[in-house]
């Protein structure tokens, strides 16, 4: 293994690779924040410039380890050499497994570089924030249950009860997570929270106003949550965080229990629709931006030790343009088949060739959720706090266990596989 | 007493195009007893199928059909692999390592310490002439300098058995009689070497016993000493011994 590592190290230092992913970082930082357009606000800027320039950084650095993951076998077998070093007591796991960390290492420096240069300039960037969703039963459990009501009613037509369940169970889904709530002028409405954020200090409320159908109707209102409040008045933009305030007038709420209400009360003339699962969040402060920074760095990290054995599982079975080909294909699948499911909502008005195809999709968003269901720049641009278990299980899925597979599988196949020499 | 080095009975190899129609037969039932201490030289002419036996005796192909045991093992064990050095037709190295690089890197794939490794590298390149070049990257080396390079790690594990797949092609005549040189001295030490050639002059200086292939197929073999023994014209026996053998098929 370490004879590997030493020799994938030296080829992809030696061939220029490090030098180019370093040098094509800096470029980017150097020229690319020129380009950033913000809002004007300073969060507004730091966002775009997060996406645009280490954003930007992340891809490249990424085709770059596909790109040589690609190769790393399939060069070696077209070359003749791949005999000589299976024809030693090495294992070829071992052998794997060296090569694989040298992309990884080589991916860490170019990160870490990005991430240090990313430091330096967004040294005043202020804490990230943890984000705390209503304390609703999970959405697949509310579709479950509404479905159970459907059937015991005697008057739900016969087709709903002919549907396959499966898909009656995803549309409901779907239609619990998109509800909204509807809050007439001069009425109000609660939502349950964890009642530990109470003592949060700086809480705030983080409210999307009808964004569906971009309707930004002005509106006027109030939240309390445990003793605080927060009064939102707004007409342009259509997600707002306000603070909330201590303030002495308002009940201390029912305290004892698990979950606390936040009431919004709406003061307004219009009717304000929020969808709980979207719509509404709860911010606490958490750590400060740099910490942010480096389990950002971490994520990104992972992913590329996925992309890594994913490219050198390919490069031990076939050749190396086959194995580019099918790598981006591959890419390309995983980042759209969350839209595809997305945006077949209503399955039991398809044809069988389209559910064919979304259960495909459904089925590669299932394999692929830990990759692509980690968002480390979008979640660093919007000061999103990337929690530690989550990126524990990405660091689990896509560091240890998926390559943990992917490389025993390429060793089998370079063993097995009978050298393409023709001499 | 103990297995031979390698024994090879009835194989054979098919080589198959995509669609699995047979496109050669390489080797086509072949029987061979290799013996400790021999240097056993395997003649034919080209396509004869000598490299493709001796990657079925690496276990770099799989056989269609008979069995290969090295040192009494399945070619593929770990044991086997241990105790066998391979070079190959053509020295196919990592052009961005050096020549001690090189052989530190099978060095390393063969589970020596580091101490050892190095140790063992340092002489090598010493044996084989590249004590001036050791740290020159590989890809600029001529075609004799590679040989050497590739000669250097295949003995850096100190192997028990020696696979020399046409050493001395592409050497100039200086090259190959170092190259002569080496493999009796090696022998001597108690190596056992299995070596393909087309050089017969060369092979009936070195070899102690031969097999001539043709067509997949052994069409002759016996003890260089008997052959040289029953010939007219002693210089050029193991030739016409050869000649003489191809011609009956
Ligand atoms: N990978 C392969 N696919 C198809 N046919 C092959 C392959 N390798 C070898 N052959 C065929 O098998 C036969 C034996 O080839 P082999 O390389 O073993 O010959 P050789 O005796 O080593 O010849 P040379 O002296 O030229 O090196 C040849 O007819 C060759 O065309
Ligand atoms: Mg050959």
């Amino acid at each position: 293994m370490k004879a590997s590592f030493i020799l994938a190290w030296r080829a992809l230092v030696r061939s220029h690779v490090l030098t180019l992913l370093l040098v094509a970082t800096a470029l980017a930082h150097a020229f690319l924040p020129a380009l950033v357009r913000s809002d004007g606000t300073s969060a507004g800027w730091r966002e775009m410039f997060v996406r645009a320039v280490p954003g930007a950084a992340y891809v490249f650095i990424a085709v770059t380890i596909l790109a040589c993951a690609c190769g790393f076998f399939a060069q070696e077998r077209e070359r003749f050499r791949l005999s000589l070093t299976v024809v030693r007591p090495a294992s070829a796991f071992g052998v794997a497994l060296g090569k694989w960390l040298a992309l990884c290492a080589v991916a860490a420096v170019a990160l870490v570089f990005s991430a240090a240069i990313t430091a330096f300039r967004l040294s005043d960037a202020p804490r990230c924030l943890h984000h705390h969703s209503p304390a609703l039963p999970p959405a697949a459990e509310c579709a479950r249950s509404a479905l159970a009501a459907y059937l015991a009613d005697p008057k739900t037509p016969e087709a709903v009860r002919r549907a396959p369940r499966a898909a009656v169970l995803s549309l409901l889904t779907n239609k619990e997570l998109d509800r909204y709530d509807v809050v007439r002028s001069g009425e109000s409405f609660a939502w349950p929270f964890d009642a530990s954020l109470a003592s949060e200090p700086g809480l705030a409320v983080r409210a999307r106003f009808a964004t569906q159908f971009e309707v930004r109707s002005p509106f006027a209102g109030e939240f309390a949550f445990g003793g605080r409040t927060a009064p939102v008045a707004h007409s342009t933009q259509s997600s707002i965080d306000v603070p909330l305030a201590a303030a002495t007038n308002a009940p201390a709420g029912q305290a004892s229990s698990a979950t606390l209400d936040l009431v919004f009360k709406n003061t307004g003339r219009e009717i304000v629709m929020l969808r709980p699962r979207r719509d509404l969040e709860l911010l606490t402060p958490a750590d400060a931006f740099c910490w942010n920074l480096a389990r950002a760095t971490l994520q990104m990290l992972s992913t590329m030790a996925i992309l890594a054995a994913f490219g050198m599982f390919l490069s031990a079975a076939v050749s190396r343009p086959v194995a580019l080909f099918t790598a981006i294909v591959a890419v390309i699948v995983t980042m759209m088949a969350p839209s595809v499911v997305a945006q077949f909502p209503d399955e039991m008005n398809t044809k069988f060739t389209e559910r064919f195809g979304l259960a495909i999709s459904r089925a590669i968003c299932t394999v692929t959720s830990t990759v692509s269901e980690s968002e480390p720049i979008s979640d660093l641009a919007t000061d999103t706090c990337i929690e530690w278990l989550a990126l524990a299980r990405s660091i689990a899925v896509n560091v240890f266990a998926l390559p943990a597979a992917l490389l025993a599988a390429s060793a089998f196949i370079v063993r097995r596989k009978p050298l393409a020499e023709n001499s | 007493m103990s297995a031979p080095v390698i024994e090879i009975s009835g194989l054979r190899k098919t080589f198959r195009d995509f669609w699995f129609r047979p496109v050669a037969e390489a080797v086509n039932g072949i029987d061979l007893v290799v013996e400790k201490g021999d240097v056993f030289g395997l003649l034919g002419p080209n396509g004869s199928g000598k490299s493709t036996t001796i990657k079925m005796v690496l276990g770099l192909l799989a056989p269609t059909g008979g069995s290969v045991k090295i040192f009494g093992l399945p070619p593929r064990s770990r044991a086997a692999r241990a105790r066998l050095g391979y070079l190959p037709e053509l020295s196919y190295l990592h052009p961005f390592l050096t020549a001690r690089e090189t052989v530190m890197y099978y060095a390393g794939l063969s589970d020596l310490d580091r101490r050892t490794a190095k140790a063992r590298t340092a002489e090598l390149i010493e044996q084989v002439g590249l004590a001036e070049n050791a740290n020159r990257p590989v890809g600029g080396f001529s075609k004799g300098m590679a040989r050497r390079v590739a000669f250097a790690s295949a003995l850096v594990s100190r192997p028990e058995l020696l696979i020399l797949d046409e050493p001395t092609s592409g050497l100039d005549p200086i090259g190959t009689r170092e190259v002569k040189e080496l493999i009796r001295r090696l022998a001597a030490d108690g190596l056992t070497i299995l070596v393909t050639s087309h050089q017969l002059f060369d092979m009936q200086d070195v070899c102690s016993r031969v097999a001539i292939l043709s067509h997949g197929k052994v069409v002759g073999s016996g003890r260089v000493e008997d052959i040289v023994a029953a010939a007219a014209d002693k210089r050029h026996a193991l030739e016409d011994y050869f000649v003489e053998r191809l011609g009956i098929q």
